[in-house]
């Protein structure tokens, strides 16, 4: 194949990258810019580059989504939401990007005890994919946040 | 034929006393710069900018190079190595550039992003393409290389999806072709 070629605000492929921890790297990541590659191959064009999505269809990142850590299911729902589960992505990967964009958008509202993501976990979560119901269930997990504040 | 010199006389007569020759030589005047101006309107350049013609530059765009040998070939050109998984017309033919939108004309902040091997040193870049939109699409350097296109089945890997998203106008122009930066290499 000539080139990685994607198309589109997700990736089709993952490529062999070399593991060598970068210097920031928040827990969980082994490679940082493993982990910029694959959100700006899969994430980025819908989420746009700063993370503030768009209201009607792609949900802001960006300041809010390590909140969802704050209340009991917020933990499997990003691992369950159709842009995580439905991902082309690796266990590996995609549990590394998760952390990644938690670290990237929202490190102030994540929780000191904050266990990282792994492959496994994220492997087991993605294979109940939500569906329709991902931003009924979305709109439910924030009001439980509004309510309950930061633990 | 008498009363037909007659007739003609009293006509012409009419026509000189009522017009000077100042006004007949601008009328005349405006016809001849009429007729120059015709080929200049967009109805005439959109009947030259015919999709179907063949050439997908249709000859109109002047080659364009960036001059750096690494970063190589013409924008103009669908097989500009940055074009490798675009779906659209090229935006360096409507007054824009591989990275600018036309004149007028607004870039989506929504993309589809791939990935194409740069020919001067044979490394993956991630390129950005984003749809401009809001201008009049000619369909003037038409290209469709689709590398890495994925079936609609799954929209967000689909490169026939207009991106104007998050515009003021959702009528699709051209697209450009940005580097967002270089690809972590493949290891064999």
């Amino acid at each position: 194949m000539a080139s990685l070629a994607r198309i589109g605000c997700a990736a089709a492929q993952t490529p062999v990258i070399e593991q060598t921890p970068a210097p920031d790297a928040p827990a969980g990541v082994v490679n940082a810019q493993r982990a910029w590659q694959n959100w700006t191959l899969n994430c980025r064009g819908c989420h746009r580059p700063d993370g503030t999505g768009s209201a009607d269809t792609t949900p802001s990142l960006a300041g809010t989504v390590a909140k969802f850590l704050w209340v009991p299911g917020g933990r499997e729902y990003l691992g369950r939401v159709p842009g995580v589960a439905t991902s082309p992505l690796a266990d590996a990967d995609l549990a590394e990007l998760v952390n990644w964009m938690l670290w990237r958008f929202d490190r102030e509202h994540m929780p000191s005890n904050f266990p990282p993501f792994t492959a496994t976990e994220i492997g087991r979560l993605r294979t109940r994919p939500l569906r329709l119901e991902a931003s009924t269930i979305r709109s439910e997990l924030l009001k439980k946040v509004e309510e309950s504040g930061p633990p | 034929m008498a009363q037909f010199d007659h007739l003609a006389e009293k006509v012409l007569r009419g026509f000189a006393s009522r017009t000077s020759r100042r006004s007949v030589f601008s009328v005349l005047g405006g016809f001849l710069a009429g007729a120059a101006a015709l080929p200049l309107l967009p109805v005439a350049r959109g009947a030259e900018a015919n999709p179907g013609s063949g050439d997908p530059n249709s000859g109109q765009t002047a080659p364009q190079e960036s001059g750096n040998p690494q970063d190589p070939g013409d924008r103009t050109k669908c097989d500009y190595w940055r074009y490798c998984a675009i779906d659209g017309s090229l935006c360096s033919c409507y007054g824009g550039s591989v990275n600018s939108c036309p004149p007028g004309v607004e870039m989506s902040p929504i993309t589809w992003i791939g990935t194409c091997r740069n020919p001067a040193d044979q490394r993956n870049y991630i390129i950005s393409y984003n749809d401009c939109c809001g201008g009049v699409a000619w369909g003037r350097c038409a290209c469709q290389n689709n590398q890495g296109d994925r079936p609609v089945v799954r929209p967000q890997t689909n490169n026939e999806v207009t991106w104007c998203f998050g515009t003021k106008s959702q009528s699709y122009t051209c697209t450009v072709a940005l580097i967002l930066g270089v690809a972590i290499d493949q290891k064999k």
